[in-house]
């Protein structure tokens, strides 16, 4: 691993990463770079790709995750990878996204170099375009990460209060905001050959002994590994039909949630598909077995249907719950569920590519209590 | 009356339960006990697919959201299946359901997996008995009455 660091100039963290960014863009060992870019509007930072490095104004801290950026990524690499390496900026939580979607055939890493930054979490895509304080959401997030305070806590998302771990693994180059004295300096790893040699071509300075950011970052994950806790301990509650079939409540079954999912990636989901189109005398049935039937009908069996073929993988990014139109609080169940089914399988989503999905593999000798009570 | 009524209902509760049975084995081994004469529920409604395999989690959700009382789904004995290794998928697919099920407080115990060959009529008709009386303690399924899903 080789550790080095970003000087921060002029107490400006977003524009000394910018400096570094535009560094590796001009020294011809990327191509492109794909990072976090706020719009003329200021109003939301989408990933942008960027060739021209006069023209990257990028801010790679901002607290908005507008769309999945590993779907952006196997969008650009499932047909034909690029021919040379391209760097994309990356939140832990898309990183393990996109090992999935590797896993699952629809994105390659040839010539993908991601450059992992440390998350200090998001705020939902409403509340950063009509951000209350003061300051930009950016600026108020760094500041009350120096003050170690918690005021940046009550916008963050759902998905980010119980997040796994907001620090990357699988990256070639880490930004390192965890453990820096950010007033000085960013962190910056590199975790490959691939990302050792980039580095090399960047000027930066080496760090200096104990700086500790292994000491903090095992210290971030145990406190989010406490938060994510009291968040499953507060959602045990929800359980049995009546407070399932009340939490799914307000879902008008526009599939969104999938949509915006980047481990949802069927051209052609079930749910879409001619399986639920019937005559009329069976939805006339239905309605009789029952008395009465809501429509849009089977809304429930789409959310749980759909969580029995994503589960396994779901990284908890909690797209699903921001591109849901009626806010229904989807991590409330699908957090809880997919740490119980992940268990079950002793599978980590995200944490190495050469691993099998869970449902095309098995063992012989497993779950014999299964199918022989 | 009525109240004497409603109890003579309770004991009559008769479970409805959907079958999902594997062409190559439970199929065959249903349709055995049937040609053999072997009398079991006729609680079970069947379904034939081609492999327990092929019974997308979907198809189990479905029927227990439509109101079914109890989901079957029988395979072949594992190392037996037509299609090489259907079964160990089906097995894992139910361990996933099983667990999500667990996870949302509905009740896992309503979905059955089981293996019957093609020559276990009488373990077919024995498991439609012992999977008929475990629905009917259970009872009916909550979800039937809700029309909200």
């Amino acid at each position: 691993m080789m550790h080095k660091v970003i000087k921060v100039k002029d107490n400006d963290i977003v524009e000394s990463t910018n400096n570094f960014l535009r560094q590796l863009l001009s020294s011809g060992k990327l191509q492109v770079l794909l990072a976090p870019q706020n719009t003329p509007s200021k109003k939301v930072a989408f990933p942008v790709l960027i060739s021209d490095p006069k023209k990257l104004r990028a801010d790679i801290i901002a607290p908005i995750l507008p769309a999945s950026t590993a779907t952006i990524v196997s969008k650009m690499t499932k047909v034909q990878p690029p021919s040379k390496p391209i760097g994309v900026v990356m939140r832990s939580c898309q990183i393990r996204a996109l090992i999935e979607l590797v896993k699952l055939n629809q994105a390659s890493l040839t010539n993908i170099v991601i450059i992992g930054v440390d998350c200090l979490g998001t705020f939902p895509i409403n509340t950063y375009t009509e951000f209350p304080e003061k300051k930009t959401p950016t600026e108020f997030l760094l500041e009350a990460w120096k003050k170690k305070s918690e005021e940046a806590e009550k916008y963050l998302r759902s998905a980010c209060h119980a997040c796994k771990d907001p620090i990357p693994t699988n990256a070639d180059i880490i930004l390192g905001l965890y453990g820096a004295d950010l007033e000085k300096e960013i962190i910056v790893e590199a975790h490959s050959e691939l990302g050792k040699s980039i580095l090399k071509e960047v000027l930066l300075e080496d760090e200096q002994e104990g700086k500790g950011r292994d000491k903090t970052v095992k210290e971030i994950r145990d406190e989010k590994d406490k938060k994510r806790a009291a968040f499953l301990r507060e959602r045990e509650k929800i359980k049995g039909i009546e407070k399932i079939s009340e939490f799914f409540d307000k879902c008008v079954n526009c599939h969104n949630c999938r949509q915006a999912c980047p481990i949802c990636y069927c051209k052609e989901c079930l749910f879409d598909s001619s399986v639920f189109d019937a005559e009329a005398y069976k939805f006339l049935r239905r309605a009789e077995i029952k008395g009465l039937f809501k429509m849009p009908n089977d809304a429930l069996l789409f959310q749980l249907g759909r969580m029995n073929h994503m589960i396994l993988s779901c990284v908890e990014c909690g797209l699903c719950e921001q591109a849901c139109p009626n806010t229904i609080p989807l991590m409330d169940v699908f957090i809880p569920v997919a740490e119980n089914a992940q268990k079950e399988f002793d599978y980590h989503p995200g944490k190495d590519a050469s691993e099998k999905i869970p449902m095309i593999v098995y063992r012989e000798d497993e779950f014999l209590e299964v199918g022989e009570k | 009356m009525s109240e004497e009524k409603k109890e003579h209902k309770k004991e009559e509760f008769e479970p409805k339960i959907v079958g999902f049975l594997c062409n190559w084995c439970s199929y065959a081994g249903a349709d055995l006990a049937g040609t053999s004469r072997i009398q079991y529920p006729p609680n079970v409604r069947i379904i034939r697919v081609m492999c327990s395999g092929s019974v997308d989690s979907m198809y189990i959700l479905r029927a227990l959201l439509e109101g079914a009382d109890g989901v079957f789904v029988g395979g072949c004995h594992p190392g037996d299946c037509h299609y090489i290794d259907g079964n160990y998928k089906a097995r894992r697919r139910t361990v996933l359901l099983e667990n999500i099920l667990g996870t949302l407080g509905l009740e896992k115990e309503r979905v059955w997996l089981r293996w019957i060959s093609a020559s276990e009529g009488q373990k077919f008709a024995d498991t439609m008995k012992e999977m008929t009386e475990a629905i009917r303690k259970l009872g009916p399924n909550p979800i039937a009455k809700h029309w909200n899903l």
